[in-house]
């Protein structure tokens, strides 16, 4: 129901508004206090003036400026006493009064790490996810050759490209348009920065800026400058290596998933599982609770949590026992756990972390409390995870961890009954690449490649780098016949990707090999057998793919 | 059983803490809210909007919080609504003043956007438990 990532942003917009006022409301209270009739207690003056200290403590913390809150509300004590007795404050009082007013104005730009934060809901967002996800670009040029080559070359990746050569039509074209990315020339006839003129005005009638990059031929600082103040979000100098500008598309847009925090609760009372569970989905996470301890293995394999939470004390089975019996799973070796637990005495806590626990929280405890360590405690073991399962160069699945999931996936699909097809890449002449134009050049048309094969595949295709230029994907759902279309404008648009190095273009394909699930047992034979596809795909000329129609049983085809 | 939840009517002076409780109980927490700046305004949208449940802001310019809270309880489809007073006056003993005066439960301010529609839910069942 609830869009986190959305409900962050408006949140943050009410805070930024909020926080513009602050000033304003400051000096009010500055003012009233200054002018306070100094001759005889004036009842209704006095209230109002107490009144606008009272807004800030019921308002700061909700905004994200928990510590204005708390100025005001000892401000607003202190008045408050003046008040009862209706007396002018003498001497001793005006100090005090003074000195938190400038204590007030000293806090009130000390807003909370992040108003969001605060409240759990930035943990909620998986790594370096952005939320919004346009896919539409703008692309404003005047060079009708370098517009066109941006739009064929961006589309590669999955971006729809709009082109302009016009500044007017763009600003037209901006209004209807709230969510997209701008590439941006700098120069144009009549003057050599309107481009970055005409940003300026476009941000300054909108609450969220747009994205833009700016493309310039100027190297100048003062143009670089005058760009980052209208709001750009990068700026690159032609000619534009297009593999860094997808980059920084990418980083703007970020096409990483969303997939929610999953965690289970393993408490024997139903009614703090209940709220824990309320608690924790509210921040938007997944939650499964689990009553009876002994029936945690069989929740475990299935909901493969992120995170286990565990009462210490419960019937049956205590949770130091659960750690460790969970922590003997290989799987589950480096889950986090977290016991909860009304123990508050550390050596009985200590225990409790050697047994294979990550960290205690005492019960009871507070709400943003509970989101904030859990979602923390995910996302700091979701890093490392992807430390031991990510190839560093791309950010795909590596060797060790492609094959596991292999494994994996075929067992599931048998079970099934499901297609599955397995493709194995390899770019073609890539040693030549290297030779040519460096192991930089190399590395980066790696690294298109990867790109290019996450954006084309679904979410739910797993893509690995197998080796140095070789990749395997799993296209789960998918047969041999369906796999071999899709790779093949993967490789036609491929084979059209210009790239750079030191000025000089060129081109480069892949091979490819798939083999169908169908025809094989397990996770090793079809392996093998989208090997030896490949090979073939090499040997009859590369730049092509290659479907592996097997009998069934001998699979004699591919000796 | 006691009906859902769905109407909440939230009197408060303020226009920012209006939005962003408006934003947090609708968006959290589905309900459909009317905001009031006042009590006198309360007192006549009230009987249209039909709340089910009212939240009170104890300190406003004009009616306070508990006058608001009396001359709604003189209109006979309010005698029972619960009403929720939010103040940041939330000493134990102010706490239980409010109740002795007709409120159900007090709300500290400030309020937390995250988690305003949960405490409202909870009151409610509570309420009705």
């Amino acid at each position: 129901m609830v869009d986190p990532s959305d409900l962050q942003k408006k949140l943050k917009e009410l805070s930024d508004a909020y926080a513009a006022q602050l000033p304003e409301k400051l000096d009010q209270i500055n003012r009233a206090w200054k002018q306070l009739p100094d001759n005889n207690w004036d009842d209704e003056y006095f209230q109002t003036l107490h009144r606008m200290v009272h807004s800030l403590t019921g308002s700061g913390k909700t905004f994200g400026f928990a510590l204005l809150s708390e100025v005001a509300r000892s401000l607003e004590e202190f008045l408050k006493k003046i008040v009862q007795t209706k007396q002018l404050p003498d001497e001793e009082q005006r100090k005090c009064v003074q000195v938190l007013l400038s204590e007030l104005y000293q806090v009130s730009i000390r807003r909370d790490t992040s108003i969001a934060e605060s409240s759990g809901l930035a943990a909620v967002e998986p790594l370096s996810c952005g939320g919004v996800n346009p896919k539409l670009v703008f692309v404003v040029e005047k060079d009708p050759v370098l517009t066109e080559e941006l739009k064929v070359q961006l589309g590669y990746f999955g971006y729809d490209v709009v082109t302009f050569n016009n500044l007017d039509n763009f600003c037209k074209a901006m209004e209807s348009h709230p969510n997209v990315l701008v590439l941006m020339d700098i120069d144009f006839p009549k003057n050599s920065r309107e481009g970055i003129q005409t940003i300026k005005k476009i941000q300054q009638e909108r609450d969220v800026p747009v994205p833009v990059v700016f493309l310039t031929a100027h190297v100048e600082f003062e143009a670089r400058l005058e760009a980052v103040r209208a709001g750009g979000m990068a700026y690159m100098n032609k000619p534009v290596n297009i593999g860094n500008l997808i980059d920084k598309l990418d980083s703007l847009t970020s096409t990483l998933p969303s997939a929610p925090y999953r965690v289970l609760i393993v408490d024997d009372s139903e009614a703090l599982t209940a709220y824990y569970a309320a608690i924790l989905e509210q921040a938007g996470m997944v939650v499964k609770s689990v009553n009876n301890p002994l029936n945690v293995m069989a929740t475990l394999l299935e909901f493969t949590p992120d995170l286990i939470l565990l009462d210490i004390y419960m019937p049956e089975c205590n949770g130091m026992e659960l750690a460790k019996v969970i922590r003997q799973l290989d799987t589950f070796v480096s889950i986090p756990v977290v016991f909860l637990s009304a123990e508050s005495d550390i050596d009985k806590q200590m225990l409790a972390m050697e047994l294979g626990g990550d960290d205690f929280l005492t019960k009871p405890i507070q709400p943003e409390h509970l989101i904030a360590s859990v979602s923390s405690r995910i996302q700091r073991s979701l890093i490392l995870r992807s430390f031991m399962v990510r190839d560093s160069l791309t950010g795909l699945l590596n060797h060790t961890a492609i094959k596991d999931q292999l494994d994996r996936e075929v067992a599931q699909t048998k079970r099934r009954g499901t297609p599955l097809s397995f493709a194995m890449i390899d770019i073609d002449h890539f040693k030549q690449v290297n030779d040519t134009h460096g192991h930089p050049a190399g590395d980066r048309v790696i690294k298109s490649l990867s790109r290019l094969l996450k954006q084309r595949l679904r979410e739910t295709d797993m893509v690995g780098r197998y080796g140095g230029e070789e990749f395997a994907v799993i296209l789960s759902n998918t047969d041999g016949e369906t796999a071999q279309k899709v790779l093949d404008v993967i490789r036609q648009d491929f084979s059209q990707l210009r790239h750079l190095a030191d000025g000089t273009e060129f081109f480069t394909t892949f091979s490819c090999g798939i083999a169908d699930v169908s025809f094989f047992g397990d996770a090793t034979k079809l392996c093998d057998a989208a090997d030896r596809l490949l090979y073939k795909a090499k040997q009859a000329g590369r730049n092509q793919v290659v479907l592996g129609h097997a009998p069934p049983i001998s699979g004699s085809d591919f000796t | 059983m006691a009906e859902k939840l769905a109407r909440i009517l939230y009197v408060e002076d303020e226009t920012d803490i209006q939005t962003v409780a408006k934003l947090a109980l609708e968006t959290l927490g589905g309900f459909s809210v009317q905001i009031c700046s006042s009590g006198n305004e309360a007192l006549q949208r009230a009987p249209e909007f039909r709340p089910h449940l009212i939240l009170l802001d104890v300190m406003m310019p004009g009616m306070d919080g508990p006058t608001t809270l009396h001359k709604l309880r003189e209109l006979p489809q309010f005698v029972l609504t619960p009403v929720v007073f939010m103040t940041a006056k939330a000493q134990p003993a102010e706490i239980a003043g409010y109740k002795d005066i007709g409120a159900v439960d007090v709300i500290p301010k400030p309020f937390d956007p995250m988690t305003l529609s949960n405490q409202v839910q909870v009151i409610w069942e509570r309420f009705h438990g």
